[in-house]
């Protein structure tokens, strides 16, 4: 009998990174299939942090939710809150003054600066290169005591109240805040030109991840990775809330979309945050009292809808609250930069090693607890058909040892 | 073209109406569900793929009119105006055909709008209970975001 | 390969001091308004529950002034807040909506403890016993 069918094996394997791996600090699932060493096909598997803000939010008050929002997530709790907060401004018509707006800009860029360096600190963690790591992070410790000047905690500010904000800042804390920032100037710049010339660094992020143009469009990836990639996303340009219309700053951009190009693009956003918050201390308004009184504030809320956008750390950030005239909100609906940017993605995997999944995934500046939300499966183009040991070992139960097939 | 140009033309052609205002300044038109598709491909010819992206989907559940409202909230580049294409569908069988293979962006939304409201998006493959809502809620059928389940 | 850039960096952090704080022997510096625990002073609470309504977490609970305490003659109900602080996340909206201004704030971070996880008892200690 003639021979009509070969059968080959191929070697793929099926390696899941997470949801709690040393490689990934955080609840996430990645299935990645692999040809030896290179990536054939990624899925994201989330679920594991979920926790139903938006249905809490539905059965909380309108002020309560200013604060529950503000836990959605640890890094960017100021920016979760703001934009809240300006939603239900625009609720009810109330403009807070020029002080109040331009101590709300220092708080989300200090929140900017302290998420950056964050991230870049964990993708030098990522790469092996610890020593760089615990330094950015010491350096780090500055804008979390600058944090703790203003809003009177390291982490989770509760700074913005509808209205204005929740304290105000005096000369003396000003000399200091100022003092701060110098210093950490000079350090960003020391870490970027680290990020711009080590071999190491190099070796590891240039080339890889790349993210073309047209891809971050049809993706809807937003943030970092979106302006590393040449496309010029900044809701704070285009929205111009707060003081962010008054406050000169540079939308940056990069032409090289790799994850060299996102890290270092960090760096000069932080570099830029640090001008923009200098210019704020020296430029603060004093158009009255930034503070409102909370006992005073409207307690009715007429039904409108609002939606509204900020540019957190991580990217575009919006909200969408409804309200029917009760006194809690019809609906709340918060949509995270993390979203899009860790689920629309996983095509840019493929091809590349297994060792770089987690350089890839860094780059994104994944928040978990953000996103709090969704599976995906990558349908796209480029994945080659093949057969994986799975499905092999069902077909053929002795041919392959079914420890391989996790 | 223009983003204003392409939605007065969609306007004309009938695939949109003008609806409204969301605050701040977000111009709001609805669309029949039916013509979802057409309304994208259209979009896309006018205003080129990158032109714009759909920045997220919204369902909301309306129990007292018996519909649930969906609505994409689509960013036009460069000038980064957010522009919303409001529809609504029976509550008993919400059912809309899917975006995913035109504007691959949608994905995220669509896949977060079955799963905490039951909005079938027909065609895509993603789809799934348990994205993050937990075994024991979606083992029962419960569609967490509606107004009327009970979590 | 050439010199890691870090290289110099790290000979000189090896003979510095290290940058941790060695939190029991040496106290961590913190700002004087920082936000720490805090509790009511029942000398001008009023027992109005506002704060109890309007706090996210639900930390503040409504509780009768014991008997062996003189409850002031303003806090006609003699309720007064008790907060549960493994419940509080430290907003501080309950100091903000207080219309007597009641809250004393403090800026002590050492929460871990093994007896006060309620206010209760600091809120108590501004009210005089009664006599006999």
């Amino acid at each position: 009998m003639a021979v009509t069918k070969v059968v080959e094996i191929p070697y793929t394997l099926e390696i899941p990174v997470g949801p709690q791996h040393p490689a990934l600090h955080e609840p996430l699932l990645l299935k990645v299939y692999a040809d030896g060493e290179e990536v054939v096909k990624v899925e994201v598997y989330t679920g594991y942090n979920h926790r139903g803000i938006e249905k809490l939010a539905e059965k909380n008050s309108f002020y309560r939710n200013i604060f529950i929002v503000g836990r959605v997530c640890g890094i960017c709790n100021n920016v979760h809150a703001n934009c809240y907060v300006r939603a239900l401004e625009q609720i009810l018509g109330i403009e807070p003054n020029n002080r109040a707006k331009y101590l709300r800009v220092l708080a989300m860029e200090l929140e900017r600066i302290h998420s950056h360096m964050l991230i870049n600190a964990v993708m030098a963690e990522m790469i092996g290169f610890e020593s760089l790591f615990m330094n950015i992070m010491l350096d780090r410790e500055r804008i979390m005591k600058a944090k703790e000047i203003l809003t009177g905690n390291r982490v989770v500010g509760d700074y913005m109240m509808v209205g204005g904000v929740r304290r105000d800042i005096n000369d003396e804390k000003r000399d200091k805040l100022i003092k701060i920032l110098d210093k950490t100037e000079e350090r960003i710049k020391y870490y970027k030109n680290v990020f711009m010339e080590d071999d190491t660094i190099l070796k590891r992020l240039v080339d890889v991840g790349i993210l073309t143009k047209t891809d971050v469009v049809k993706y809807a990836i937003i943030g970092p990775p979106a302006r590393a990639s040449g496309v010029k996303i900044d809701a704070r340009a285009s929205d111009k809330y707060d003081a962010y219309g008054e406050i000169p700053f540079n939308v940056i951009t990069r032409k090289e979309g790799d994850v060299w190009a996102r890290m270092i693009l960090r760096w000069d956003e932080a570099l830029e945050s640090i001008n923009m918050c200098k210019y704020i201390l020296e430029k603060l308004p004093s158009d009255g009292n930034p503070v409102p009184d909370e006992k005073r504030l409207p307690r009715r809320f007429p039904p409108c809808e609002a939606f509204t956008r900020v540019e957190a750390p991580r990217g575009e950030l919006t909200y969408y609250v409804m309200s029917d005239g009760k006194p809690m909100p019809y609906r709340v609906k918060i949509r995270t930069p993390s979203v899009n940017n860790i689920l629309n993605t996983a095509h840019v995997y493929l091809g590349h090693t297994i060792a770089d999944i987690p350089v890839i995934l860094a780059s994104w500046d994944p928040c978990i607890s953000c996103m709090e939300r969704v599976t995906v499966l990558d349908l796209i183009t480029g994945e080659r058909k093949r057969i994986h040991l799975k499905e092999l070992a069902r077909r053929r139960e002795k041919w392959v040892n079914p420890r391989y097939s996790i | 073209m223009s983003y204003k140009e392409a939605l007065n033309k969609l306007v004309e052609e009938g695939l949109l109406n003008v609806f409204g205002e969301i605050k701040p300044n977000r111009k709001v038109y609805s669309f029949d569900w039916s013509k979802i598709r057409e309304l994208f491909t259209k979009l896309i010819d006018l205003v080129g793929v990158e032109g714009f992206y759909v920045s997220t989907i919204i369902g909301t559940d309306l129990i007292n009119d018996g519909t649930i409202r969906l609505d994409y909230y689509v960013v036009f580049l460069p000038e980064e105006e957010t522009v919303v294409f409001r529809t609504f569908l029976p509550r008993e069988s919400p059912e809309i055909d899917s975006l995913v293979d035109i504007v691959p962006g949608v994905l995220a939304g669509e896949c977060e709008a079955y799963d905490l409201l039951g909005i079938v998006f027909k065609g895509n493959p993603a789809l799934k209970r348990g994205f993050f809502v937990p075994k024991d809620v979606y083992e029962k059928g419960i569609y967490p975001l509606r107004k009327d389940a009970k979590v | 390969m050439g010199k890691p850039k870090i290289l110099d960096l790290i000979l000189r952090n090896l003979f510095s001091k290290p940058a941790t704080i060695e939190y029991p022997k040496k106290e961590t510096v913190i700002e004087p308004d920082a936000r720490g625990r805090h509790y009511a002073d029942l000398n001008k609470c009023i027992g109005c529950s506002l704060c109890s309504i309007e706090c996210p977490a639900d930390a503040i609970k409504m509780t009768p002034i014991p008997s062996e305490y003189e409850p002031p003659k303003r806090n006609p109900r003699k309720i007064f807040p008790v907060i549960n602080y493994l419940r509080c996340v430290y907003c501080y909206r309950c100091i903000s909506v207080c219309p007597t201004n009641a809250y004393v704030s403090t800026n002590e971070y050492r929460l871990a403890t093994t007896k006060t996880v309620f206010s209760d008892m600091l809120s108590l200690s501004t009210l005089p016993k009664k006599s006999g």
